[in-house]
């Protein structure tokens, strides 16, 4: 243990101090997790509703597709990009590979079946007459949509806390497409792993403990969001 | 997409013909995912069981922890295992970092959270009164631990799925904890972070282990969704009721 204790000695004044370039990396992954998770929500929640709400074919499939998707390892989903994003390949002309933009745009994509897959397990997961009910009562698509969000607000929220998880600790993706290039577009997860490769112990412990802290604060947040879902769920069923 | 066709059309004798390199990595990767899944299992079940059915003070606080650990990021679990392990560290005598063995237990302790937190889970959705009735009617304590198990088996298979596929596909701890030794104790996942990263991307190479881990994912997840689902009618029986 004393290795240990000794390095995190060293690593706890190093956050404490407020050294530059571990700020500059917590800044960066703030910048990332948040507008990834953004973009993911504002594209993924549509469809999710699309996949969970609406009556047509093939949707079955597009389930377990968003389902299957969850499933990616992102080191896949980071190679796949990379390959498309070379400068031969159908997206090179974009010049994205090694670059900050490019974190972004691979954050973003992996957030996504996070948004979709949740959102929609949340609004089926809805008690079953609601929305044959609001149907009944004339309510159109936009409308039927709308109450099936506000209801299931909670499984939403859960699923861009999910989301905001992976945007955090996800590592395969960030140094596969922005090269994890040192005082540049490293990420808090990527930087561990680059001081680590370098022997640097202590400066990646002062950034694994920024990590933590900050998912922490993320599942603390859940906790309370399943909290509030419970006592809902609970109503719903004592209604039945 | 002519170049991304180009690519894998490359890389798929590399395939066939059975590259030493590829199935290697292939190699190693199933034997990560079957011996830290099987170990995660071993040590999460009871504890996860424990969690579902136990009534205990603290209980509660203990499956909040389990939850949260599902959120730990592989590099953290990384560094503090290497921390532990290389040389002067606590079990540095044991000679684990950047071996096959330290991989194991990295991706044991990586899988761990997902039968200990989704355990419990499925055993709290269980019917209400199935387990009271098992009380009720005499079980022991190991008796009323097989039942609920027997009974979640759904929920606990889908923690063993999620279980597998974390220690398949993450590749965080690998590279620190083993420090991805070629032929030794890469895996499929960690080739292809070291492709895109320490080579000059040599893409069909690249593409190539790509095509197998996907491969190896879809078969093993395949697998047991299937035993999953063939299990399925006993819930549906209690929805039904």
């Amino acid at each position: 243990m004393r290795l240990l204790w000794a390095e995190l000695r060293a690593a706890v004044p190093m956050i404490l101090h407020g050294n530059p370039t571990l700020f500059s990396v917590i800044g960066f992954t703030l910048q990332v997790a948040v507008v990834a998770t953004v973009i993911a929500t504002i594209i993924g929640v549509p469809i999710g509703l699309a996949i969970g709400l609406g009556r047509f074919r093939g949707r079955q499939v597009l389930r377990v597709l968003a389902n299957a998707s969850l499933a990616l390892p992102p080191v896949l989903v980071g190679a796949f990009l990379f390959v498309l994003f070379l400068p031969q390949a159908p997206f090179g002309s974009l010049q994205l590979i090694w670059t900050k933009r490019v974190v972004f745009v691979g954050q973003t994509i992996l957030a996504l079946p996070f948004i979709v897959a949740l959102t929609a397990a949340a609004v089926q997961g809805l008690p079953p007459g609601l929305l044959a009910q609001a149907r009944l009562l004339g309510a159109g698509r936009l409308q039927v949509a709308t109450l099936a969000l506000r209801e299931a607000r909670i499984g939403v929220m859960a699923a861009v806390i999910a989301a905001l998880g992976t945007a955090l600790s996800e590592v395969a993706a960030v140094a596969i497409l922005g090269g994890n290039i040192y005082g540049y577009n490293q990420t808090l997860a990527s930087a561990t792993l680059y001081e680590t490769n370098g022997g640097y112990y202590a400066d990646a412990l002062a950034i694994a403990i920024v990590l933590i802290a900050l998912i922490l604060v993320l599942m603390c947040g859940l906790a309370v969001l399943q909290h509030q879902g419970n006592g809902i769920r609970l109503r719903f069923r004592s209604a039945t | 997409m002519a170049y991304v066709w180009d690519q894998i059309r490359g890389a798929i004798p590399l395939i066939t013909h059975g590259n030493a390199y590829i199935m290697g990595l292939l190699w190693v990767t199933i034997r990560v995912a079957l011996v830290s899944t099987s170990l995660a299992l071993v040590i999460g079940l009871p504890i996860g069981v424990a969690l579902g059915i136990g009534r205990f003070r603290g209980r509660r606080a203990l499956q909040v922890l389990a939850n949260a650990s599902l959120a730990l990021p592989s590099v953290v679990v990384g560094v503090v295992l290497l921390l532990l392990l290389i040389r002067p560290g606590a079990f540095g005598s044991l000679h684990l970092a950047f071996t096959l063995r330290g991989v194991y237990i990295a991706q044991t302790v990586l899988a761990l959270p997902y039968v200990i937190a989704l355990t419990p889970a499925a055993i709290q959705g269980l019917a209400p009164g199935l387990l009271d009735q098992a009380r009720a009617l005499g079980a022991g304590r190991l008796q009323l631990a097989t039942f609920a198990l027997r009974e979640a088996k759904i929920g606990v298979l889908a923690a063993t799925i999620a279980a597998l596929g974390a220690a398949i596909s993450e590749v965080g701890a690998v590279v620190i904890v083993g420090g991805n030794i070629q032929g030794h104790d890469e895996t499929l996942a960690s080739g292809i972070l070291e492709q895109f990263t320490f080579n000059n991307a040599n893409d069909q190479y690249a593409v190539a282990i790509g095509l197998v881990l996907l491969a190896l994912i879809l078969v093993l997840i395949g697998a047991l969704t299937v035993i999953q689902q063939r299990t399925g009618g006993i819930q549906l029986r209690f929805r039904e009721a």
